[in-house]
């Protein structure tokens, strides 16, 4: 029963984007009240202002509950899925820290050691736009600050 | 169990031998378990009711002080506050509060902006339309209280002393009765004109913060930006709501301290000894065969039905008291500046944890003090009791 109510509700989430996607471009997909972080195990829903998610070209996708956790599983995707590889990425957002939008990581800022707490401790928070990344740094004490491909592993704090 | 049963039908037809004097003591025990309890609930009422006004409240309130008091707030700041990072929308409210004569009740006049309207359910009619002047919306309270209806009227006196007549298009409420039951919505041009307001201020300014975590943040920067600004957060109001009422409980708890007093006095005289009547009857029993331990039982069931109807009758009393009659005893002291407040009626809601708070304070000491004196007594040789 259970099982036949979630394959409605998929089915209707995958019309949904399908339907939606010539028209409003590209949705990120939400997480359900379920789902977990892969790296940490902890459930997503609760902490709205800091998920994010990876998606992969075969429609399905990862929620984490932080920029830190999803940075963590793209350095190393082996120990956390056996069943995607780095090819299967499609698309990475994260929560902008202002607007808590969801935002492509092109497009955001990573600060590190802020004094802004995630769920999970410090954080690399993602923020969008010169100004607002030069005004979080002076409001929250940043010590760097990072675009997606400047991010290493030794930066996860 | 059929011995405990005996026990029971005994101790009943010897309560009742002693109509008078136990009367006066489950009157006395109702009396105290009544203002606790009515107490407990209404403050317990009062912060789901705030609590439900703050779901809806916006995160931060700007209004501007002068001397320290409120004074309007001029609009070109909300433009000021839109470009600090983390800001969303800023929307001018304008609201006063109008004293109307003829029913006696001071109401909430406030401008139909998008400000108010996202937390209102609609019983009746239509909200205001963009650009409609001269009618009204009404939250069923007000309605009431003033017998209007759909199409029906209500006359404002204006600050210029005219009497401004608003057609009642809509009746609203919302989840909680408190905040929404003194409240009538105008155009926000029409109340302009009735409060006589320049046409470049507003009463506050509310500001959406999309990060809860930034609140504070931005609080500080309008603080720090505009000295002559005075930000309120969601939380402070909060904090504020929940420091009145308990501040105001304890008040209502000192009032009936006497209450207390007098039934910590009964307890005790229970407890220090039996008159003389008491031990002869349980010399008597124990002459008769009773067992110390049968006499504990009776005294432990007669303790028990005495404290337990008594607890009941506090208990269902004060329920009826806050809930169905609107704390009539207490309300002027707890509700606040408003004592003319249009007729509300509180979300009934019993939390456990304070019916056993109340048991423990109540029932128990009470048993137990009947009990004691009665054990020192059945342990005593019957001869030497009866003989006094």
């Amino acid at each position: 029963m259970d099982f036949r109510r979630w394959m409605i509700g998929a089915g209707a989430v995958v019309l949904a984007l399908w339907l939606s996607v010539p028209v409003l471009g590209h949705e990120p997909a939400r997480p359900a009240k379920r789902d977990r972080c892969p790296v940490c195990g902890m459930f997503v829903a609760p902490y709205p202002h800091w998920v994010a998610v990876i998606e992969f070209s075969d429609g399905s996708h990862a929620f984490f509950d932080g920029p830190k956790d999803m940075f963590r599983y793209l350095f190393d995707m082996a120990k956390y899925t056996r069943e995607k590889t780095k090819a299967d990425v499609a698309h990475v957002y994260v929560t902008e820290f202002y607007t808590t939008q969801l935002m492509k990581v092109s497009d955001v800022t990573f600060i590190t050691g802020s004094d802004v707490l995630g769920p999970m401790g410090h954080e690399l928070v993602p923020v969008a736009g010169e100004v607002n990344a030069g005004t979080f740094m002076k409001d929250h004490g940043g010590k760097g600050r990072l675009s997606v491909e400047e991010v290493t592993p030794s930066d996860i704090p | 169990m059929s011995k405990h049963l005996k026990i029971l039908e005994f101790v009943l037809s010897s309560l009742l031998r002693r109509k008078i004097k136990n009367l006066g003591i489950v009157a006395v025990f109702s009396f105290v378990v009544f203002i606790l309890a009515s107490i407990l609930f209404l403050t317990h009422a009062f912060k789901t009711e705030s609590l439900a006004i703050l779901e809806g409240a916006p995160e931060l309130i700007v209004h501007k002080i002068a001397g320290g008091r409120h004074d309007l707030t001029a609009l070109r700041y909300g433009d000021e506050i839109a470009k600090i990072p983390g800001v969303g929308r800023v929307l001018p409210r304008y609201w006063g509060y109008y004293y109307d004569a003829s029913t006696g009740a001071n109401y909430t006049v406030m401008g139909a902006t998008e400000a108010p309207r996202s937390t209102l359910e609609l019983v009746r009619g239509s909200f205001i339309e963009a650009g409609q002047r001269g009618v009204c919306v009404l939250g069923e309270g007000v309605a009431e209280v003033r017998l209007a209806g759909v199409n029906g009227t209500v006359p404002i006196m204006g600050a210029d002393g005219e009497l401004y007549r608003f057609k009642v298009v809509g009746v609203f409420r919302d989840l909680s009765a408190l905040l929404t039951n003194d409240l009538i919505l105008v155009a926000p041009e029409d109340i302009r004109e009735i409060f006589d307001m320049p046409p470049d201020v507003a009463t506050d300014i509310v500001v959406q913060v999309f990060n809860p975590s930034e609140v504070a943040n931005v609080a500080k920067k309008i603080k720090y930006r505009f000295p002559e600004l005075r930000p309120i957060t969601r939380t402070e109001i909060l904090r504020t709501y929940e420091t009145l009422f308990s501040w105001r409980s304890g008040l209502v708890i000192l009032m009936f301290l006497g209450a207390l007093v007098a039934f910590g006095i009964l307890a005790w005289d229970k407890a220090t000894g039996l008159s003389g009547e008491e031990k002869k009857e349980i010399g008597i029993l124990k002459a008769i065969g009773w067992e110390t331990s049968d006499i504990l039982a009776l005294k432990f069931w007669e303790g028990a039905v005495l404290s337990l109807v008594s607890f009941l009758a506090g208990l269902i009393a004060a329920y009826a008291h806050v809930f169905f009659f609107g704390a009539s005893v207490f309300a002027p002291a707890l509700k606040g500046w408003s004592v003319i407040f249009p007729d509300f009626r509180l979300l009934p809601y019993i939390d456990p944890y304070q019916i056993f708070v109340l048991i423990f304070l109540t029932v128990v000491p009470y048993i137990a003090a009947t009990i004691v004196p009665s054990w020192k007594t059945a342990i005593t040789d019957p001869d030497v009791v009866m003989r006094g």
